[in-house]
């Protein structure tokens, strides 16, 4: 019981870090219909971004509640600049294009990225540990333990998803948004810029993985070029998983594929060595028997 | 425009120091002053002064010389005044932008277009050979091997460039359409005749089986995408399927049994990966496939069924044997390796017709419907449903049978050949060649191995080259560098 | 369409040509490698280097081109081989055995490569020894640590040396790993052990071998579980090995994975010594979680207490290279100077052609080597080409920081 209990939070606390950067894969694909392969590398740029703030910049005594907020400005900003560059200069010239055009376009924009940072990063060819800049040790109820980083991407993460639920819900961008995402023809009819809007859409998702990247670092404390791509692709069945588009199903389907993760390794035949692969059967029969996911509208499905 | 053509040659005046005296081209060799690249800077300076259209490409060609000079110059710290006053000449000789279109050539008779066609391939033949052993093999006993290896490449490309501009290119090409039996025929015989070339060593003939075992998955993977627009990320996993089919039986049944069964399982996993091609389209069908490829990854990794060695992965596969002779040992004159590459040229080869046949068949003309437009073809009739199986059921037995030769030729299967990353070297190959094109996935496999090959120097940004050069092609030229 | 073709087909090449410039800023040093009133008149011979130096093992295989490099141009500084200049040359193998077994055929086939250091991974041995056997090129390895390559697949029953131009400089797994066990087994009392691992080949033939030795001294292995390289998140497998109730976590692996799993571990409430061989050994497994307690064993006594040893080090830190020397450095220096010193007696008699005869020469005087004073003390092969030297250090972590607990000779079984 007690370990069931602890692979549940175990999957949780996985579930919260990957529903941050789905909430980005979700976003643009539902106004542009792109598989931006390359959002999981915004998410490790953003931890790059962080890790140099804190080993660079920022004096050694900084005390942590000075230096995480620093630290998630810079993987922010650090995020945002990398993907609006994408997205000017690698998918916005490809409208109208070849059909594979940007997903193979998002390919090479991934691999570039992890190879940038793993050349030119002092020291990135190997894992880095990341600053433990928060709270040590963990909260213990009963049997389980959870890190007390963990309890803070816990109450962050969905926190985060609600505040852009809403934002999208209610503000006049969000509105925008919603109308391209719906139909971005009669969108432009009515006066809203789609490039503004894609464009706001990449700056919202990395945004928000550069949080993500803080969070993942302080509660791993190592990271390295390849985080954003394995994370990556979590984080997309994670969007899949919950439906396209939606935003509570991003969060839904986090929390889905940590828990499959975790639970899978201590139950299912083939032990921890097999986790991964029981992600991607979850992924395979979704996308096959129910592609609009737990919340997406069946007619989502487009490409 | 005069000056531009003689400022070339004003630069091979001025030598730049110890540098330019060791780079020298092999088959330039000779002991004049002039050789190597300041052969080639004449030569160019020489075709813009008495060529009109060929001014621009001989620019091109001299820029590049000149930066590729430049850069290795500056690298060494050995600034010469060569290299600005080559790459002032050559950027004048770019300047006068009168683009002229390039005349129409006449067709000749049938006899005459054999010798041309002859001619041309022998000539291509001796280029690639050229080109494969410009700049030398070891880079410890001449450090400026990529330098000379670039300028030669710069050459070639101003070359080609003023074939293009004189339309002999296109002439050639519509030759060869023309007599397409024959040139086929004259091309395999060429490329067998590689070993008997400078490059004709037991190095380039590995590199050159490695190119072919990859240039014929990739023209498998060139009809999965190319053909019927299925994008497939998970490709490589066929490759290692048809790899392991024929590691395991290698002790127990002759080779050209192991390498159809290796055909057989790959093609009976590709109509299992293909199944869900049924349901899920586009985007979605690229993330199956992807998916598809880890599980085989995972599942190789973890030995699954104790048929794929795991970690330890399986040793000691022997070589193909056929006429009692081992295909790894030389043969007479040949080098080692050459029987490898004889049969990757007629894997190859036989890929290549098949492509041709299947893009001008039924199967052929539904798949481009289904690429253009799925439910458009599905109105229209087609059977989509089959039509995405049969591709998928191809291009993995041609990886299937590549792979079988891939793990004789190499004698030890692991699961490490098989990840994420050699999915997508074989995308870009792809990519690269052009999707859909009959010689794409050819030439862009031999870049992409040949290239890495030649420039060591560059090694640690290979991947990142890779990346971009992905995204460049898809902005500027996304139907491929040999389509015209 | 053309020209936009070319257009970007010149801008590539001139990327091309301004990385050069800084590609040939690094090889500078390379190229100009010191001959100091040396006699050179006869040539130059090289020291191949198969390793990987691009992708994530770059950190390891650009440790051992560095040291080979340092090995090359000391001997040059000292006129090690009378009338010839040495040149390193060194090839990416991308730890892909393909790449390995065209680089390894490149290196045979020219008579100027006196021998080969490399490659890293056993994959890529396994591709190369057929390759370069009829060439009779001798090939050591600084980091194979597969039993089969030198003592073929029946290693542990009955023997048979499969090439006699390989050899290495590292202690095998199953030396290793049962050396390991014995510490953690006798040494410490550890009754209830389980085993994690990364499912690469060292990792899980080291575990095996440990598992054996660990369970005839009357241990047991509690769980074993395999994770997989890239993670970074260990809770689930942990809370399932904490479910077993081990007393340590032997871990095979390198300290990417042990040094977080570590700190998860003790996370959990798992306050267990982890154990792992030469891989955790590095300072980064205490920065990335390594906590006091934790053990690990490596090849070789000691390196402050093998004067050599300080010397390579020492030496390494004053080049400057822009990589450290990794976890297989020194062993790359000791395979350099083995072949340097082979070369050395081979051209005493005769000018080197790089004949059969003569790299068969080669690997007799490879054999026949023998000496005290390597980067990690005894250097010298045993009949199947491995490394004579046995002895194995126990490291533990104290007070932040690695510290040797005891060296001891290590027995096959």
């Amino acid at each position: 019981m007690a370990v069931l209990a602890q692979q549940i939070v175990n999957g949780l606390v996985l579930g919260a870090l990957i529903g941050l950067i789905a909430l980005g894969y979700t976003m643009v694909y539902g106004i542009i219909q792109l598989i931006n392969f390359a959002h999981g590398e915004v998410f490790m740029v953003g931890a790059f971004g962080a890790h140099f703030l804190a080993r660079y910049v920022l004096p050694e005594d900084v005390r942590w509640y000075v230096a995480l907020p620093a630290m998630c400005l810079a993987a922010v900003a650090v995020s945002i600049g990398v993907a609006v560059a994408m997205e000017r200069l690698a998918y916005r010239p490809l409208i109208g294009a070849h059909r594979l055009a940007p997903l193979i376009t998002a390919l090479g924009v991934s691999i570039l990225l992890q190879e940038v940072v793993r050349v030119f990063y002092p020291g990135a060819t190997a894992p880095l540990a990341f600053p433990r800049m928060f709270v040590e040790g963990h909260l213990a109820i009963g049997p389980v333990t959870i890190l007390w980083t963990g309890v803070l991407a816990l109450a962050v993460a969905p926190l985060l998803a609600a505040a852009l639920h809403i934002y999208v819900e209610r503000s006049r961008l969000g509105r925008a948004m919603r109308a391209t995402a719906q139909d971005p023809d009669t969108a432009r009819l009515m006066g809203i810029s789609p490039n503004r809007v894609t464009l706001a859409t990449f700056v919202i998702g990395a945004g928000l993985a550069g949080v993500g990247a803080v969070l993942y670092g302080i509660h791993y404390t190592q990271i390295d070029t390849a985080i954003g791509f394995q994370n990556g692709i979590f984080a997309f069945t994670a969007a899949v998983l919950g439906g396209i588009g939606s935003i509570r199903g991003a969060m839904l389907g986090a929390f889905c594929i940590g828990l499959v993760k975790s639970l899978a390794g201590q139950y299912v035949w083939g032990g921890v060595q097999y986790d991964y692969v029981w992600v991607f059967v979850l992924l395979i029969l979704v996308l096959m028997f129910r592609p609009q996911g737990f919340l997406g509208r069946p007619e989502g499905m487009r490409a | 425009m005069l000056v531009g053509a003689l400022l070339p040659w004003a630069s091979t005046v001025l030598p730049g120091g110890a540098y330019p005296d060791r780079a020298t081209l092999q088959f330039f060799d000779a002991p004049h002053l002039v050789s190597g690249f300041r052969l080639h800077l004449v030569l160019l300076g020489v075709l813009a002064a008495l060529l009109s259209r060929a001014r621009k490409p001989a620019g091109i060609g001299v820029a590049v010389i000149a930066l590729v000079h430049m850069g290795f110059l500056i690298g060494l710290g050995a600034p010469s005044i060569g290299g600005p006053v080559a790459l002032a000449g050559g950027l004048l000789l770019m300047w006068p932008g009168l683009t002229a279109p390039a005349p129409e050539l006449k067709p000749p008779g049938p006899a005459v277009a054999r010798l041309v066609l002859l001619v041309a391939f022998a000539a291509l033949v001796w280029l690639v050979s050229e080109t494969l052993t410009a700049g030398g093999q070891s880079r410890a006993t001449n450090p400026y091997g990529g330098a000379e290896f670039l300028a030669f490449c710069g050459l070639v490309l101003a070359l080609a460039c003023a074939l293009s501009a004189y339309g002999v290119l296109a002439w050639l090409a519509a030759l060869t359409d023309r007599h397409r039996f024959f040139a086929f025929s004259v091309m395999l015989v060429c490329a067998l005749a590689l070993p008997f070339t400078d490059a004709g060593t037991g190095y380039w003939m590995t590199v050159a089986s490695t190119i072919g075992v990859y240039a014929a998955t990739a023209i498998g993977l060139n009809i999965v995408v190319g053909l019927a627009g299925l994008l497939d990320l998970g490709y490589v996993a066929f490759l290692g399927i048809g790899a392991f089919t024929a590691a395991n039986l290698a002790h127990v049944v002759p080779f050209p049994v192991a390498a159809l069964a290796g055909t057989a399982t790959a093609g009976i996993l590709g109509i299992v990966v293909g199944a869900p091609t049924l349901r899920v389209r586009g985007d979605y069908l690229a993330i199956v496939t992807l998916a598809f490829g880890e599980i085989f990854f995972r599942a190789a990794q973890n030995n699954i069924g104790g048929l794929t060695g795991g970690a330890n992965s399986i040793p000691g596969i022997p070589p193909i044997s056929m006429f009692g002779h081992a295909f790894d040992k030389p043969l007479g004159v040949l080098p080692a390796g050459s029987l490898y590459y004889a049969v990757t040229v007629v894997m190859v080869a036989v890929a290549m017709v098949m492509l041709v046949n299947l893009r001008h068949s039924r199967t052929g003309r539904a798949w481009a419907a289904i690429r253009e437009d799925e439910d458009v073809a599905r109105a229209m009739g087609v059977r989509t449903g089959r039509a995405k199986i049969l591709a998928f059921l191809v291009g993995s037995m041609m990886a299937g049978l590549a792979g079988a030769v891939f793990a004789h030729k190499l004698g030890t299967v692991g699961y490490e050949s098989f990840d994420f990353s050699e999915s997508v070297t074989l995308l870009a190959a792809v990519v690269l060649g052009g999707m859909g094109t009959v010689p794409g996935a050819v030439v862009g496999a031999s870049l992409l191995f040949v290239l890495p090959e030649k420039l060591r120097e560059f090694s640690d940004y290979r991947l990142m080259l890779f990346g971009l050069a992905l995204i460049l092609i898809m902005r500027f030229r996304p139907r491929g560098l040999v389509s015209s | 369409m053309r020209r936009k073709s070319t257009a970007a087909l010149s801008g590539l090449l001139a990327m091309g040509v301004v990385l050069g410039a800084s590609g040939c800023g690094a090889d500078k040093t390379e190229a100009v490698g010191g001959t100091g009133g040396c006699d050179t008149s006869k040539g130059t011979l090289v020291v191949g280097v198969i390793a990987p130096m691009s992708g994530k093992l770059s950190a390891i295989g650009l440790g051992i081109r560095n040291s080979v490099q340092l090995a090359v141009e000391q001997a040059n500084e000292k006129c090690a081989v009378k009338g010839y200049q040495l040149k390193m040359d060194a090839q990416d193998d991308e730890a892909n055995p393909d790449k390995g077994a065209a680089a390894a055929q490149r290196f045979a086939d020219d008579s100027n490569v006196v021998g080969l250091v490399g490659p890293y991974n056993s994959g890529v041995a396994r591709a190369i020894q057929p390759k370069i056997a009829s060439s009779r090129l001798v090939e050591i390895s600084p980091g194979n640590t597969d039993p089969v390559l030198s003592r073929g697949p029946e290693f542990a029953t009955a023997p048979k040396r499969p090439y006699e131009n390989y050899f290495r400089v590292v202690g095998t797994d199953d030396l290793q790993g049962p050396f390991n066990a014995r510490y953690l087994v006798e040494k410490e009392g550890m009754k209830r052990i389980a085993i994690i691992t990364d499912g690469k080949a060292v990792g899980e033939n080291t575990a095996t071998q440990f598992a054996k030795e660990a369970e005839r001294l009357g241990a047991r292995i509690v769980i074993r579980e395999k994770i997989n390289e890239n993670d970074n998140d260990f809770s689930s497998v942990l809370t399932k090995v904490k479910a077993t109730r081990p007393e340590a976590i032997f871990v095979g692996s390198e300290y990417h994975v042990a040094g977080p799993l570590s700190k998860q571990a003790k996370d959990l409430g798992l306050n267990v010594p982890i154990s792992g061989t030469d891989g955790l050994f590095d300072p980064q497994f205490i920065a990335l979680g390594g906590k006091d307690g934790d053990v690990a064993t490596s090849v070789g006594a000691p390196i402050e207490s093998v004067e050599t040893g300080k010397a390579f080090v020492d030496a390494y830190t004053k080049k400057n290279f822009s990589d450290g020397y990794g976890g297989f450095g020194s062993f790359a220096y000791d395979a350099a100077k083995v072949i340097i010193s082979g070369v050395g007696k081979v051209t005493v008699s005769a000018d080197w052609t790089g004949s059969p005869e003569q790299r068969t020469q080669m690997i007799k005087e490879v054999q026949a080597y023998r000496a005290e004073d390597g980067a990690n003390g005894l250097v010298g092969f045993d009949e199947y080409g491995d490394s004579l030297n046995k002895v194995f250090t126990v490291y533990k972590v104290t007070s932040g920081a690695w510290k040797d607990e005891l060296s001891d000779q290590a027995e096959a079984k």
